[in-house]
């Protein structure tokens, strides 16, 4: 399947070519990885019935961080509640979380107003022991309101995904490099208050991977502002109809989760489907809405989804 | 196939980020049209229509006011947190939100619920039920079980405004929308989306039964081209021309003020709604309460906005708008009461979706909107300060009275009629 470099992905009569092409030329290496749903996220009382929220999966000791109603709840490595915190308000409007090296957790948050944003790093039961303040933010670049957070070697990124502006920065906090992504992928001026990025995370080797669901398009963007973009509109098994979240599995394939199929698909490093999984329904392994993914180091990956559906696990097997 | 083919062709040769453009957007946003296990009606893959469209129109994790954004889930509102989009038809996410207040010592606690907050819309995959208190459209006959977004707003953007100012669902292509101040005129050989691709004459969802054509077209209105905003340094001015309260009546027929009936609820509006110079004098003059000393240039509240009684799209344009520059309140001749001059279309904080809170004495009370933390609250009734606040858009409560009456004063003088 043809790899499309970003600028042809802006152009409508090179995407149409595309997509002539690729229906003509579409083959899926079907059954290299397949999934198994495996529970859903619960505490005592039973599967929690989450809608929404975000997730942050620890691969080290593969625990689950969920955001939801301001509360970050963790769950164990078999899915159980072991712990909450935030849920007094005590953290602020809380919008992301990310997990340092040593067990901290780095809290973006933002006042009761919404107006400004702070990072909290925290202890690992989530006390905070200090703010970052974030400093250097690139003039001329509008108002930054950041809504995720991520980490990587000891450096902080911070994503505006209206703006589609990601920083990064050091661990005081001081902004070292910026990415203007809408200058990046030439869009126009008076496109981009609707462009709007949804998922975002970190690739295994720090480069950010996005999606714009209205462009029908997934993103990864090295730090050295390398733009891959991938993704057509499209009914077809791999096709994008209105995608959510983009995350790397262990071994460097991507995962995008699609809410119109309600499937999570699975490309490999280049961007070549190689399966779906989930679908409507009402069976213990389908999904409705996916909105979010996390993975652990077991290859157990966490959907989050609308619809009162609670947040399944589910186990990628390779073969 | 061939038919999906052709769609993608055309479909992509648009903007890359403007998905509708005032007409049928790429058709693999809202359709799955091929290739996936089960099925649904009309091939769409969400459990209903706005579930569909809530795909985009809710950003989960979404921090404030921005783009097209009407919905805020319930994972983003914990207790005593609004919803956070500002758009001029107001965010779904009050349907979400129940208030429980005791009024003062001798009275027992009083409710508002989410379901009077607005327009129940239907969306399974995102928790929004049909409206529990209203069997149908008050004054009509529309059933609340088959209310969504399209039962509104045409799906497929076919309704159209040609250059001679005529609406149609058939002639020219749509060019783009033309919704905004910076939207494209028609042309001899384009024409432009209707506002807000709304449903006109005609207009009925396929899938839902009964005799409930629309029998009045879209109104004629020109929104900013940044809608969805906090209001605590400007307004935001939509410039609505003609045409809202017949549309509304397309579901709300009784609604439709008959002059002398005597019909409790009703309240004149459209082209028996005229103003005046009476009314539009005494809306000039009101800045808040005690206060009679404003002047035609500067009146304008966006809590209580009005029609122009125009359907000239230039002068809407030029009235439209987020900095302030025109703030002139009612022309004395042409303009007039809507229902969205009390209403928002979608939701609000408010009872029955209204603009400010008519059920209380003050809507702002000592100098705050809210009682928050007081044990009883007959004003603030049971909103958090944050969240009265949002409801009226962030415009701060100093800008009104320290015990402000209601917003009704604002065209009523004294006692109201
Ligand atoms: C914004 C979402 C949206 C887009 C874009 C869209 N549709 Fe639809 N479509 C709908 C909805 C919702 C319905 C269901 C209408 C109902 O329930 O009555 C529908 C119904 C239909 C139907 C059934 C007949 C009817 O009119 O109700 C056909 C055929 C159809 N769409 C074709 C298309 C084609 C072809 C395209 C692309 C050119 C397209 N649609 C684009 C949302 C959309
Ligand atoms: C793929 C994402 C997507 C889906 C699905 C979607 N919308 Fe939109 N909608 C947008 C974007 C982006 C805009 C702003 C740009 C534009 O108007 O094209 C928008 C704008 C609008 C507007 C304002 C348009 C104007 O010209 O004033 C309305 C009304 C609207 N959408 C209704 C709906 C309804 C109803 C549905 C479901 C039937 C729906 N949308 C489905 C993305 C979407
Ligand atoms: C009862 C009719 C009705 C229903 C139901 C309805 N809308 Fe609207 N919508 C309107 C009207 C009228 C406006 C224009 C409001 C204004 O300008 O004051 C509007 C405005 C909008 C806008 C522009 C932003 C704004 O709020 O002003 C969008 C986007 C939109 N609607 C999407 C939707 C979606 C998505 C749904 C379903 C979840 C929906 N609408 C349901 C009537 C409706
Ligand atoms: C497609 C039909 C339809 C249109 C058009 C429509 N409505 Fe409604 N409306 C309904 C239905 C059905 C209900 C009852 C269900 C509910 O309250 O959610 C309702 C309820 C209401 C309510 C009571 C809400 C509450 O929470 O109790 C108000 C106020 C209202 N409409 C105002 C308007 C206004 C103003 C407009 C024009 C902008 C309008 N409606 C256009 C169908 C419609
Ligand atoms: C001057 C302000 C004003 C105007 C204009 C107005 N309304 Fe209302 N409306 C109200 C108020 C206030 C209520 C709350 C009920 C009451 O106090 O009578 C209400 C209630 C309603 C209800 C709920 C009725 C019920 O039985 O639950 C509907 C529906 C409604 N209005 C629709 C409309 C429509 C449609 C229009 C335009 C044709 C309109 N309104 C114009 C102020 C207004
Ligand atoms: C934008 C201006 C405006 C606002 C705001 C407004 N009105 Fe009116 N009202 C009018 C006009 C114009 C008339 C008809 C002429 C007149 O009676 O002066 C009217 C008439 C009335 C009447 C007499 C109705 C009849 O059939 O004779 C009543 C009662 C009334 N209004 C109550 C209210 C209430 C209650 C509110 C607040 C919920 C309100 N008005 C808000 C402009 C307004």
């Amino acid at each position: 399947m043809p790899h499309l470099p970003h600028h042809d992905k802006l152009s409508g009569i090179c995407i149409a070519m595309v997509v002539l092409l690729t229906m003509m030329t579409i083959t899926a290496e079907a059954g290299t990885v397949s999934a198994s749903y495996l529970y859903s996220l619960s505490d005592h009382a039973g599967d929690i019935l989450y809608e929404g929220g975000k997730i942050f999966v620890d691969p080290e000791m593969n625990e689950a961080y969920v955001i939801s109603n301001n509360t970050v709840t963790v769950f164990n490595r078999t899915g159980l509640e072991v712990y909450r915190f935030g849920e007094n308000n005590n953290l602020g409007i809380i919008a992301d979380l990310a997990l340092m090296q040593n067990g901290n957790i780095l809290l973006l948050s933002y006042s009761r107003d919404y107006r400004n944003y702070q990072v909290l790093l925290c202890n690992y039961r989530g006390e905070p022991t200090r703010a970052i303040e974030i400093s250097g933010v690139p003039a001329g670049l509008g108002d930054f309101r950041p809504g995720h957070i991520a980490y990587y070697q000891g450096r902080i990124y911070l994503v505006d995904q209206v703006r589609l502006l990601a920083v990064i920065a050091d661990e005081h906090g001081q902004i070292e490099r910026h990415y203007d992504i809408f200058r990046i992928l030439n869009v126009k001026k008076k496109d981009r208050v609707n462009a709007q990025m949804d998922g975002f995370s970190l690739d295994r080797d720090g480069s950010m991977l996005f999606t714009l669901p209205v462009m029908f398009t997934a993103c990864r963007l090295s730090l050295d502002e390398k733009m891959d973009c991938f993704g057509q509109p499209g009914g077809a098994k791999g096709r994008f109809n209105v995608i959510s979240d983009i995350i790397t599995d262990n071994r460097g394939n991507y995962l995008v989760a699609d809410k119109l199929k309600s499937v999570v698909n699975i490309y490999d490093k280049e961007f070549t489907f190689l399966e779906a999984f989930g679908y409507r329904g009402a069976g213990p392994g389908n999904l409705t809405v996916p909105l979010r993914l996390g993975i652990d180091s077991r290859d157990r990956v966490y959907v989050v989804q609308s619809g009162r559906r609670g947040i399944s696990v589910f186990s990628l097997h390779y073969n | 196939m061939v038919m999906t083919l052709m769609a993608i062709l055309i479909n992509t040769e648009k903007t890359v980020s403007a998905f509708h453009s005032g007409g049928v957007g790429p058709c693999d946003a809202c359709h799955v049209m091929h290739g996936t296990s089960g099925s649904g009606s009309a091939l769409l893959r969400g459990s209903d229509p706005s579930s569909t469209c809530l795909h985009c129109h809710e950003r989960p994790g979404s921090i404030g006011p921005s783009g097209h954004h009407i919905s805020t889930p319930a994972s983003d509102m914990q207790q005593g947190m609004p919803p956070r989009q500002l758009t001029p038809g107001g965010d779904f996410g009050w349907l979400r939100k129940i208030y429980i207040w005791v009024p003062d010592v001798s009275q027992a606690p009083a409710t508002s619920y989410g379901d009077q907050h607005g327009h129940n819309i239907v969306a399974a995959d995102y928790s929004y039920l049909p409206d529990a208190l209203h069997a149908a459209a008050p004054r009509g006959t529309y059933p609340s079980a088959s209310l969504t977004c399209i039962s509104c707003h045409d799906p497929h953007g076919r309704y159209r405004r040609n250059i001679d100012g005529t609406t149609m669902t058939n002639g020219n292509p749509i060019g783009s929308s033309g919704s905004y101040v910076s939207s494209a005129d028609p042309q001899s050989i384009t024409s432009v989306g209707v506002y807000r691709l709304l449903g006109g004459k005609n207009y009925q969802p396929r899938s839902v039964a009964g005799n409930l054509a629309f029998l009045n077209d879209p109104p004629v209105a020109v929104a900013p081209d940044e809608y969805n905003r906090s209001e605590a340094a400007s307004q935001t001015r939509v410039a609505y021309g003609t045409g809202m309260s017949e549309w509304c009546q397309n579901c709300h027929p009784g609604m439709h003020p008959v002059a002398g009936s005597g019909a409790p609820r009703t309240h004149p509006v459209g082209i028996t709604g005229r103003i005046g110079s009476a009314v539009a004098n005494a809306y000039n003059s009101y800045v808040r309460t005690g206060d009679l000393t404003g002047s035609a240039a500067t009146s304008f509240l966006s809590l209580v906005p009005f029609e122009e009684g125009v359907s000239d799209i230039a002068s809407l344009k030029a009235h439209a708008g987020t900095d302030g520059s025109f703030a002139a309140g009612p022309d004395p001749v042409s303009s007039q009461v809507m229902c969205l001059t009390c209403h928002r279309a979608h939701a609000s904080g408010w009872n029955e979706a209204l603009r400010w809170n008519t059920r209380t004495e003050y809507i702002v009370y000592n100098g705050l909107y809210s009682q928050e933390a007081q044990a009883y609250q007959p004003y603030g009734q049971g909103r958090t300060e944050l969240e009265a606040q949002k409801a009226y858009y962030d415009i701060p409560s100093g800008t009104f009275a320290v015990n402000q009456d209601s917003l009704c004063h604002k065209c009523h003088t004294g006692a109201l009629p």
